[in-house]
């Protein structure tokens, strides 16, 4: 019988564990499973500001063709935390970007971290704490 | 069998509460990763001590909080109130929501009071005392010389709502301070979860300066057009700002439309009801 008890307790708790914690904001449109690695990517645009901060790049596919490609990161009080700042990124630096990119297959998604040109890495505040 | 139901459902209540609580502050950490994310100036703070009594009648100067405060009880709403309830789509991160806070519309008061809580500051003035919000640098001035909350806000021949009302306060004892609040714009939410109040709502926000470093807040709503009872709304716990260092957070039109545009609409955060 407690054996029972224990085991329907586990099992409850397993099964409202699932239900997603009030956060933020979710990330369920993205595909946090694996990022992807995105070498040679040029900034083209940086967003620093609320509710989230968000980068644009350009990369060259695996034709040659540019992808335009954008990924949101947390809040600049969020990533302020990790060491960024409002100048981190820069229209024009080459990067490599780490991104759990969309469900839905577009050149979208949320950062794991990026490497910039001199090598620092720059984490997302929510994602970034995750193995690639 | 059955008396160990409540049991059960009593530790399994208590663990997921406990899971709520860690999940408000901190992020989740799955299994064999590392943990990076270095702890906010709050949660730093929290084991910080008392750092003495509390001064009289003094609440000034920058104050810590969390992201979010605890909630309380769950309103109940009239018939009218879940009427409005229901039209209310909350999501500030989804291009069909009707959130204010999706294009950065004011909060208006309570809301600034129960969502984005990082910061909070008090400075004495003539007449009163401003109570500032970080997010979105909202000031409000509590009159304490005695005056009367105006009456029949937005009615023909009385005052016009507000976003964030008109606010009265008062000394309970040497560290409490009581603020109420009314004649609120009825197109603000009290909540990020879209809860609807009157012009005629009443809101109590009660300070107590427990000791020097720490504030602990309660607001209660009372707005019979709305909900059957009063009820408290939130509870939240500050800590004395080391350095006076504030932050600066702002919500910038532009920048939310822009976001929809580029990240949220692309991603198909709509279609996975992130809501």
């Amino acid at each position: 019988m407690r054996l029972r008890t224990v085991v329907s307790s586990l099992a409850l708790i397993s099964l409202l564990s699932t239900v997603p914690l009030f956060a933020h904001h979710g990330n369920a449109a993205y595909e946090t499973d694996k990022a992807v690695e995105l070498k040679s990517a040029t900034v083209t645009k940086f967003v620093w500001g609320n509710p989230h901060t968000f980068l644009m790049f350009d990369v060259k596919d695996e034709k040659g063709n540019v992808v335009h490609w954008a990924g949101e990161a947390g809040s600049p009080s969020s990533l302020s935390l990790l060491g960024w700042t409002k100048d981190s990124v820069q229209p024009g630096d080459v990067i490599t970007v780490y991104i759990y990119q969309s469900k839905t297959g577009r050149p979208v998604g949320r950062l794991n971290h990026i490497v910039l040109p001199d090598g620092t890495e720059l984490k997302d505040s929510a994602l970034g704490y995750r193995e690639k | 069998m059955k008396r160990y139901v409540l049991p059960s459902v009593a530790v399994a209540a208590a663990l997921i509460s406990g899971l709520l609580a860690v999940a408000q502050d901190t992020p989740t950490k799955r299994s064999g990763q590392v943990e990076q994310r270095p702890p906010s100036t709050y949660q730093k703070m929290a084991a910080e001590g008392p750092g003495g009594p509390a001064p009289v009648h003094d609440m000034t100067g920058f104050w810590n909080g969390p992201l979010e405060p605890k909630f309380g009880e769950t309103p109940s709403l009239t018939a009218f109130g879940e009427s409005k309830f229901k039209k209310n789509i909350p999501d500030p991160f989804s291009a069909h929501s009707n959130d204010p806070w999706r294009v950065c519309d004011p909060f208006g008061f309570p809301r600034s009071a129960t969502n984005e809580t990082r910061g909070l500051a008090f400075a004495p003035m003539p007449e009163g005392i401003v109570i500032m919000t970080q997010y979105q640098k909202i000031w409000r001035m509590v009159w304490m010389d005695g005056r009367e909350l105006p009456k029949n806000v937005g009615t023909r021949g009385g005052s016009s709502s507000r976003w964030y009302g008109y606010s009265i306060g008062h000394w309970d004892g040497d560290n409490t301070l009581v603020v109420e609040t009314t004649g609120v714009d009825d197109s603000t939410w009290i909540d990020r979860r879209g809860y609807p109040h009157s012009v005629d709502m009443h809101v109590t926000e009660r300070y107590t300066r427990v000791d020097r470093n720490d504030l602990e807040l309660s607001v209660t709503i009372d707005d019979p057009k709305m909900y059957t009872k009063p009820f408290l709304e939130v509870t939240n716990k500050f800590k004395f700002t080391p350095k006076q260092l504030e932050d600066e957070q702002l919500c910038v039109p532009s920048q939310a439309i822009d976001y929809l545009n580029t990240i949220a609409i692309p991603a198909g955060q709509d279609e996975v009801g992130q809501k």
